[in-house]
């Protein structure tokens, strides 16, 4: 009873903001002179047929998997109070990386998968070592460094598409791209699971690095809730000056903590490129995760779970995006909404926070007043 | 910890907010249908388009698109629906499902980007035909594509811009180093040259590689703008989509001129300030080839691909405001050298 | 007849529940005109929640507020300051970008129309600062101001907005000696002028010098009125306010043994301009032996402090950890070796006040089993210990999952010393281990303290309460200016003899360290530091 009301207590603030953002809308909606029932029924409208509403889970999962590993690359960041604004150019240099040494080297398909992997999580890393190395030798905001590294980020992408890792075959009248990943780097898609749990068959790729993202996530959740390294890394960003008297470096936790974010980050390009892309090209390159993991992560709390079902809630509304446009909806109401959610869960959040804090002062006063000291059962 | 959080916040806010605008410029959005009209056998015909990054309302190179749609709309009496992609670009093969699930054929893509996508979504709805706006050719028999001699009209470009310079400096203001891009620059320096040697050309892209957010940042457009014109630069061609309108900005205040690109940027730019500075518009008749490709499709022939160039009118000029009158005759002749050959104008440097 | 008027403050039969436990229970206090009335008692005794209600914060559930002999309602803060009642909180609440005068206008901006009249306020601050001998500067920063200088703001700040009685909660407690004499004499001011001060403390010695009453309050209740402080000894108030004998830091027998555990030759620490923070100390701390450091603050302590927990990198001279040279190794190497740390502000230095006790039982020893290890830690084994110490340590909370900050101060330190006394140590460094906790925890901590001697510990033990640093220490040293100027018997030492040491004014017979010359010094030596330290 007292977990279920816990747990309760918990949720309870995020649904009361769901439901604002959702009123937000409408009124938005509204004012634009289209319907919001028609709107809220096209966010939930999967397709008419098995198969469209099959493709339709495939697009969310798709969707969910990079905004799941981008807003955990933030989150890193952002529990010990560093602003890693820098997902965004870490991952793409990764994936450029990724896919012009993937391309170039030769191994059996399970192997060939995790040696990429591991190289995008090394590139997502090393870029994110600058702003570390800026921040604790020279003190610079890591804020200001990784925006000007984003926009190098692209620059350094497409010189590397250019010059070392340019497809020798390109088509006539072709962009520049990466060559194409042979088979073995092939992530091989969930289609066929769906068929195994009697679902028809999404005819697009439902790509299957969503299974790595999960297991990331579970590793993250446990490296931070579990391990010495996760307790400095919340310690520092507890209070830094605590930590430090405590004997944790808070300057090498920034370089622990960015590496660590950065690594995430070489993970999020990885779902596309080995699901469906096959190679970097940056015509149909999705460029945005690293933005958008600012704002799921956010709404997740910085936690594990809560990330997973901000991403899962972000997706599922961009995922509305074709479907609302057909009603005559805007593609930026999805944006919108997505931003209003973040900043009512916020609000929300805070003021639960606030309360919950008095609440325990007060339990906590009660207990200093008691005439005896209480035995505290452990 | 709680005031990192609490800026990063106010950070994610702002930006989607922003991106919310920026994708959507004037809010013409709305999926318009085409009224009945006196066509024979278009009515029972749905077509469906895709716009790139951008969408209806960027005054350039989607809006072309649009105008030829909502023509095929009045004129062949087609129903249509068109939609646009997310801002991030991420869901285009979606956009193409949802148009080929919601009955609609054909299915037009405009631009580059929906390369390889349509071939893929081509695969998935075998009986829709899907015809490609820009890009390579494709394998697919259900996928045509419309592709632009750009370096021609890009050609005629360079050499207006050189008879009506009185610096001897003229810039270009690219959206980014994409191969349609490269072709728009190629031409434009051909024809430069092949009026005076001597005229220096600035050549500036505004997002490196093929890099897509150069065509969506007028901001950016209108600083290199401004710094080529204070350099002494006095015409700017500027194939860079809705980036335009910054070069557009940045030439009516410093009072030189601007060159626009596949539209008549003249009468879409809309602000009378901004007219006076647009001395000319590379035309890329995107309008002429969708609606004659949805033409053909209505009357049952086969959609082929096909590549429009100065011969057929697939590009062009545009005279609008008659700040060019007194050159046309020039302009025509190197035209017709073209079409006849006597010209070769290459599509890369 | 009573020719006496009625009381500007009373408090009748107020008391105050809050789920499960009575916070205040037939409270009476009665404050005079002019007069400085001193309410101390415990940590959790019950003077904040006292003084909240009068604040008009709480709402009384029985009893009355009278002012000037009308009962009166409080439903906030708001009616208590219309009826003359001002607060200095504890902890400022200043704007540090704004000026003097901003910060005192602020809320009560002075209009003339539309604008603000700046120069109607300036003048009524200069005012005001003259008359109590304030000496504030209207246009200063606030944030470039001290400690003291703020605390003069705020109480400005409260008779900028007309009150005739203000309440200072604890006032004492962020100021060194002299800024506490300078405070004292303010108060004498305001007393002068008519006013009335209600003065909370839980220090004896600084409340009998300054208070003309003090009403003593325990376990909720008011249990005495004293009116003749000066009359009173501090060892009978404290008998008031625990209810049983003041505990003495003495300790019995010498437990010192010949094994050398810490030791530090020729530590030196320079600063970037002016003297050196340290130079030369050499020392040497054995099993079982309290080393006390005392010093004007300032001299180096927390300097010497910071080198042996590996915090500050000394220029020059070596560590050793009994056989160990460690003046190489990093911060947690020297807590895993065993290495326990009572910083001196426990608020920022030694707990994380967001995270709940359990996670604040690993801070520092994240590295050392049970519960925490070289790459796990063991959440339920640290909950498990939280408890424990709790227990042990009596600190009142309702679990291992409690906010840290939802603790009392008393609480958040004895919490902070069970914690560090609760794995095996070789050294314990404390800093100003008793500062701002209550008598009832003060001696708790000092029986800790001996107990860990008597099984060998070796102590370092910084201090600025002498009797604290002369009844626990074993062996004395001086720090001035960095250095250590003598090592003394605190058996032998006279405070007299102390404080000249402290001084740097050592061998002149008479000299004391609280007045005159030394005084000056003292505050030479302070702003030399304070200089270096930026």
């Amino acid at each position: 009873m007292t977990r279920l009301l816990g747990w309760w207590r918990r949720i309870a603030p995020t649904l009361v903001a769901l439901g604002v953002a959702l009123a937000v809308t409408a009124v938005f909606i509204l004012i634009i002179g289209e319907n919001p029932i028609a709107a809220l029924v096209a966010l939930f409208d999967f397709g008419e047929t098995p198969v469209a509403q099959a493709n339709s889970i495939g697009v969310w999962i798709n969707r969910a998997a990079p905004l799941f590993l981008a807003g955990l690359a933030v989150s890193i960041g952002f529990r010990m109070g560093l602003f890693n604004i820098g997902v965004e150019g870490q991952y793409r240099i990764a994936t450029v990386v990724a896919a012009g040494l993937g391309a170039a080297i030769v191994l059996p398909a399970p192997l060939h998968i995790l040696v990429i992997t591991l190289i995008a999580m090394a590139a997502g890393a090393a870029y994110a070592a600058i702003p570390a190395i800026l921040k604790v030798t020279r003190g610079v905001s890591e804020v200001i460094s990784t925006i000007m590294l984003n926009a190098i980020a692209i620059g350094i992408a497409a010189y590397l598409i250019r010059s070392p890792f340019v497809d020798p075959e390109l088509g006539a009248g072709e962009n520049v791209a990466t060559t194409r990943l042979p088979e073995s780097a092939h992530f091989p898609g969930l289609n066929e699971l769906f068929g195994v749990l009697g679902l028809e068959e999404p005819r697009r790729p439902v790509h299957g690095f969503v299974v790595v993202a999960i297991v990331v996530g579970v590793v993250v959740a446990v490296i931070l809730s579990r391990s010495r390294f996760g307790f400095e890394l919340r310690a520092s960003g507890l209070s830094a000056l605590a930590a430090t008297a405590n004997g944790i470096s808070s300057r090498a936790m920034v370089v622990k903590a960015m590496l660590f974010s950065g690594a995430l980050a070489g993970l999020v390009g990885l779902s596309d490129l080995l699901g469906s892309a096959h190679r970097f090209q940056p015509d149909s390159f999705v460029a945005g995760y690293g933005f958008t993991g600012i704002a799921v992560a956010l709404l997740g709390r910085n936690r594990p779970g809560g990330i997973a079902l901000a991403a899962l809630l972000f997706a599922f509304l961009d995922r509305a995006g074709p479907r609302l446009q057909s009603e005559g909806i805007p593609p930026a109401a999805v944006t919108i909404m997505q931003g209003i959610v973040v900043l009512s869960v916020l609000i929300v959040d805070e003021v639960a926070r606030r309360r919950l804090r008095r609440r325990e002062e007060r339990r906590a006063r009660a207990q200093d007043q008691a005439t005896t000291p209480v035995e505290v059962a452990s | 910890m709680r005031r990192v959080m609490k800026l990063a916040a106010g950070f994610a806010t702002a930006a989607m907010l922003l991106t919310a605008c920026a994708s959507d410029d004037d809010g013409t959005d709305d999926p318009t249908t085409g009224t009945d009209g006196e066509g024979a056998s278009g009515e029972d015909v749905q077509v469906g388009m895709a716009f790139d990054v951008g969408g209806r309302g960027d005054r350039s190179f989607n809006d072309s698109a649009a105008a030829g749609l909502d023509r095929a709309g009045e004129e062949l009496g087609v129903t249509f629906q068109d939609l646009s992609p997310a801002s991030d670009g991420s869901n285009r093969d979606e956009l193409l499902r949802e148009l080929a699930d919601g009955g609609h054929n054909p299915i037009l893509g405009i631009g580059y980007a929906f390369f390889e996508v349509m071939d893929t979504v081509a695969d998935e709805y075998p009986d829709v035909q899907f015809i490609r706006i820009d890009g390579p050719p494709s394998d697919r028999e259900n996928v045509a594509v419309m592709t632009f001699a750009e370096e021609q009209g890009s050609f005629l470009m360079g050499v207006a811009a050189a008879l009506k310079t009185e610096t001897g400096q003229v810039g270009i203001v690219g959206g980014n180093e994409g191969e349609v891009i490269n072709a728009f620059g190629a031409g434009f320096k051909q024809g430069v040259e092949a009026v005076d040697p001597s005229i220096e050309i600035e050549d500036q892209r505004l997002s490196p590689g093929e890099e897509p957010a150069g065509f969506a940042d007028p901001a950016g457009a209108r600083v290199a703008a401004e710094a080529m014109y204070q350099r002494g630069v006095d015409i700017i061609y500027t194939p860079a989509g809705d980036s335009n309108v910054g070069t557009f900005q940045a030439a009516a205040e410093a009072g030189k001129w601007a060159i626009g690109t596949d539209s008549d940027q003249y009468e879409t730019v809309g602000d009378p300030e901004l007219q006076e500075a647009i001395l000319t518009s590379m035309l890329k008749r995107v309008d002429s080839a969708v609606f004659e490709s949805i033409n053909t499709f209505i009357e049952g022939g086969d959609v082929e691909s096909t590549s429009y160039d100065l011969s057929d009118e697939g590009v062009g000029y545009s005279t609008s405001g008659g700040f060019i009158d007194d050159i046309t005759d020039e302009l025509d002749d190197y035209k017709q050298q073209i079409i006849d050959g006597e010209i070769e104008v290459s599509r890369t440097e | 007849m009573d020719a006496e008027p009625a009381p500007v403050i009373e408090l009748t039969g107020i008391t105050k529940r809050f789920p499960g436990v009575v916070a205040n229970r037939d409270v009476h206090l009665a404050v005079r005109h002019g007069e400085v009335h001193a309410v101390v008692g415990e940590n959790g005794a019950g003077k904040s929640t006292l003084m909240k209600i009068l604040y008009g914060m709480y709402k009384p559930d029985e009893g009355t507020i009278s002012v000037d002999g009308h009962p009166v309602e409080f439903g906030s803060p708001k009616d208590a300051i219309a009826a003359g009642i001002g607060m200095v909180h504890q902890h400022f609440m200043l704007a540090d970008n704004f000026t003097v005068l901003e910060n005192i206008v602020l809320g009560a901006e002075p209009r003339a129309g539309v604008r603000l009249d700046f120069a109607a306020a300036r003048e009524r601050i200069e005012e005001t600062s003259e008359r109590y001998g304030l000496g504030l500067r209207p246009d200063r920063l606030v944030e470039e101001l001290s400690v003291a200088d703020r605390q003069r703001i705020e109480i400005a700040k409260v008779l900028y907005r007309g009150a005739r009685v203000l309440i200072l909660d604890e006032p004492t407690a962020v100021l060194v000696p002299q800024e506490v004499d300078a405070l004292f004499s303010n108060l004498a001011e305001l007393r002068a002028a008519g006013l009335s001060v209600i003065f909370i403390s839980h220090k004896l010695d600084e409340v009998r010098q300054v208070a003309d009453r003090i009403t003593v309050i325990r376990r909720g209740s008011t249990v005495a009125t004293v009116d003749d402080p000066q009359a009173t000894s501090s060892r009978q108030l404290a008998h008031l306010m625990v209810g049983s004998e003041l505990p003495t830091p003495e300790t019995t027998e010498s437990t010192v043994t010949d094994v050398v555990e810490l030791a530090a030759s020729g530590l030196a620490l320079s600063s970037q301009d002016g003297p050196d923070l340290l130079h030369d100390v050499t020392f040497e701390v054995r099993r079982g032996e309290i080393a006390g450091f005392a010093g004007v603050e300032g001299n180096g302590q927390s300097e010497l402090v910071e080198a042996i927990m590996g915090l500050r990198k000394p220029d020059a001279g070596l560590l050793r950890l009994g056989d160990d040279d460690m003046t190489s190794w990093p911060a947690h190497q020297r807590r895993m070796a065993g290495i326990g740390f009572i910083p001196e502000d426990r608020h920022r230095q030694a707990l994380l006040l967001d995270a709940p006790l359990w996670e604040n039982r690993l801070l520092g020893w994240q590295g050392n089993p049970p519960a925490g290890g070289r790459f796990w830690i063991r959440p339920q084994a640290a909950r498990a210990e939280a408890a424990t110490i709790m227990r042990e340590y009596d600190v009142r909370a309702p679990g291992p999952d409690t906010i840290a900050d939802a603790l009392s101060g008393g609480n958040q330190q004895k919490f902070v010393i069970g914690r560090e006394m609760s794995t095996t140590l070789r050294v314990l460094v404390a800093a100003h281990p008793t500062r701002g906790v209550d008598v009832g925890a003060q001696s708790a901590i000092w029986d800790r303290l001996r107990e860990a001697r008597a099984a060998g510990l070796a102590t370092v033990l910084v201090s600025a309460d002498l009797e604290e640093l002369l009844g626990l220490s074993d062996t004395l040293y001086v720090l001035f200016r960095g250095r250590i100027v003598a090592r003394l018997d605190p058996a032998e030492v006279t405070p007299e003899l102390l404080g000249s040491y402290m001084t740097g004014a050592a061998g002149q017979e008479g000299a004391r360290f609280t007045t005159g010359d030394a005084a000056g010094e003292e505050q030479a030596a302070r702003a030399d530091t304070e200089e270096e330290s930026r």
